[in-house]
């Protein structure tokens, strides 16, 4: 799962009929030095290429999602649908806090 | 199957079902020389790691899918075990 934050949404007026339902997300992944203040800041674009995500959960514009890319973005549905990549979770709060870079990982 | 170090945790009040009542971990991946690369990710926890512990996430949904006992759920990436030593 990817964190990523709504910058947009998509509109369609025609669409495949097994898209019905949902809604489309414009999502800017989270890099890792914004992590800390992504959940209390406004809609950001960062440097990696966005992304369109399904969404039916109700994520609105500056909302840190959860997104899954892949295969198993379709799993939730019980039809056939081409989709690549979903909202799994609308984040409230992210705590990150880097491994110094001269110590070593906990055992 | 990536090796990786927890660095924080996630809350998710408002998430696809199959999630609820799991821990969620930042796990930002190890690269070959040891140190971390790239952005974290999200993955559930089963086994209690802690923060900067050494990890090993997998990304297999199958896997996933029966972790968390639903046939339906979207999740990909979990916590497989907790690393004490590469040799």
């Amino acid at each position: 799962m990817r964190i990523a934050q709504v910058i947009g949404k998509v509109t369609l007026s025609v669409q495949d009929p097994s898209l019905t339902g949902g809604r489309w997300l414009v999502c800017s992944p989270v890099t890792e030095n914004r992590i800390n203040q992504a959940c209390t800041s406004d809609a950001m674009v960062s440097p990696e290429p966005s992304l369109v995500a399904w969404d039916d959960i109700g994520a609105g514009l500056g909302d840190v999602i959860g997104i899954v890319e892949g295969a198993e973005a379709t799993a939730p549905f019980d039809r056939d649908i081409a989709i690549d990549a979903i909202n799994v979770a609308i984040f409230d709060s992210l705590s990150h806090q880097p491994l110094p870079s001269n110590t070593d990982a906990r055992p | 199957m990536i090796p990786a170090i927890v660095t924080g945790h996630a809350v998710s009040s408002h998430c696809h079902p199959s999630l609820k009542g799991h821990k969620l971990m930042l796990c930002q991946p190890l690269g070959a020389d040891g140190k971390t690369t790239g952005s974290p990710m999200v993955a559930i926890d089963l086994f209690g790691a802690g923060l900067h512990s050494k990890v090993f996430v997998s990304t297999d949904g199958l896997g996933a899918r029966s972790i968390v006992h639903d046939e339906k759920s979207p999740i990909r990436n979990f916590i497989q075990g907790v690393i004490d030593e590469c040799a």
